[in-house]
């Protein structure tokens, strides 16, 4: 299966919102429009990381037929504010509004892609969402928002150690922090106490999707689901859920040092959105 | 135990085979350009998953991080720990 190279024609503009605007990207759908998918992206430096390979996917499925809404959340890239006033809830009603917007804008059957942290806002608004969604694509969702939360603060932790520093905080000392109201300045990014702990609190295996199909897809050096991630998938699948996960080859080109293509998964998540049913 | 070391920083760090002929006095930190915070980070995540253990906050300091042989060290000090 190749990827085609079409480089599809793209709308940027601003939603106005709370706090400011939004801003979006908007990939029309080459031909008549089969559907429509709204993508959410990552967290902090891993949303820059991943630019190329979000940008790579909506022109493949606005090639293969799909109008594609790519929103900057609050305090992200381009929109409105600073990220140290982002809050999980401030996200959710992005998600929210873009999917309002698309809903209107663009026919047929939604769809919601999200890569890690994004992924989980694609849980969540897929649970109260007040538009019917077709599917849920879900790119190495983060199973454990603690984990993620501690994966970030060590960054601080490495940075002190690479400069010399004398030996700094642990990551419970920085929590310590937040929990008394006080926010971290973290890679560049200024964390909120209330943003990280609504991040700590989320948990993949409590937002198994409710109705929605969810395509799920891992991304590693050996093409195969992890144990860790297989158990979450068939944790949802004893629940219920219609779930499908697959793997990959490829690098993590959302943490990656170089900026990374996985052109594999474009063509793995393409075929998936094709036989979701209309 | 070298050898699975060595892999793992070649993939996280994305190297493509870059560290080349390499023993445990194979520099790491401040010979890679690529090791900065963030790598670090990843190097520790996908050391953890690679071998099932967790690194404490306090194991995180630059000797560790050294040489190949240094680091090969402290995975072979949290397998046996």
């Amino acid at each position: 299966m190749s990827v085609s190279r079409s480089r599809a024609p793209f709308e940027a503009f601003f939603l106005s919102a709370g706090g400011g605007e939004r801003f979006c990207v908007f990939y029309p759908a080459s031909g008549a429009p089969l559907g429509s998918v709204l993508y959410l992206h990552p967290f902090a430096e891993e949303m820059n990381k991943s630019r190329r390979m979000a940008a790579l996917q909506a022109r493949e499925f606005a090639a293969r037929g799909y109008n594609v809404l790519q929103i900057d959340l609050f305090g992200c890239g381009d929109s409105s504010g600073d990220f140290g006033d982002a809050r999980w809830d401030v996200w959710n009603d992005d998600v929210a509004l873009a999917a309002d917007w698309l809903a209107r804008h663009a026919e047929g059957p939604m769809h919601l892609w999200g890569l890690r942290l994004g992924a989980l806002l694609a849980l969540e608004h897929s649970r109260q969402a007040s538009q019917s969604l077709a599917g849920l694509l879900l790119w190495q969702p983060v199973a454990s928002g603690a984990q993620f939360l501690t994966q970030f603060l060590r960054l601080r932790l490495t940075s002190e150690m690479l400069s010399g520093a004398a030996a700094g905080k642990g990551t419970g000392a920085l929590r310590a922090q937040l929990a008394a109201g006080r926010p971290l300045e973290i890679a560049g990014y200024e964390l909120a106490p209330e943003l990280a702990f609504a991040i700590e609190r989320l948990d993949l295996a409590s937002l198994a999707p409710q109705n929605v199909p969810a395509r799920w897809f891992e991304v590693n050096a050996e093409g195969k689901p992890t144990p860790v991630l297989r158990r979450a998938a068939q944790a949802w699948s004893a629940a219920g859920v219609e779930v499908d996960l697959q793997a990959v080859r490829g690098e993590p080109f959302w943490s990656s040092v170089e900026s990374s293509e996985c052109p594999e998964l474009v063509a793995a998540t393409s075929d998936a959105l094709a036989l979701t049913p209309a | 135990m070298i050898d699975e070391v060595r892999t793992v920083v070649d993939s996280a760090l994305q190297l493509r085979g870059r560290l080349g002929v390499c023993d445990a006095s194979t520099p790491l930190l401040g010979a890679i350009p690529e090791l900065d915070s963030m790598a670090v980070v990843s190097l520790i995540t996908a050391l953890e998953e690679r071998f099932g253990f967790a690194v404490a906050d306090d194991e995180i300091e630059a000797a560790t991080f050294a040489t190949l042989g240094s680091l090969t060290g402290f995975v072979r000090h949290k397998l046996d720990a």
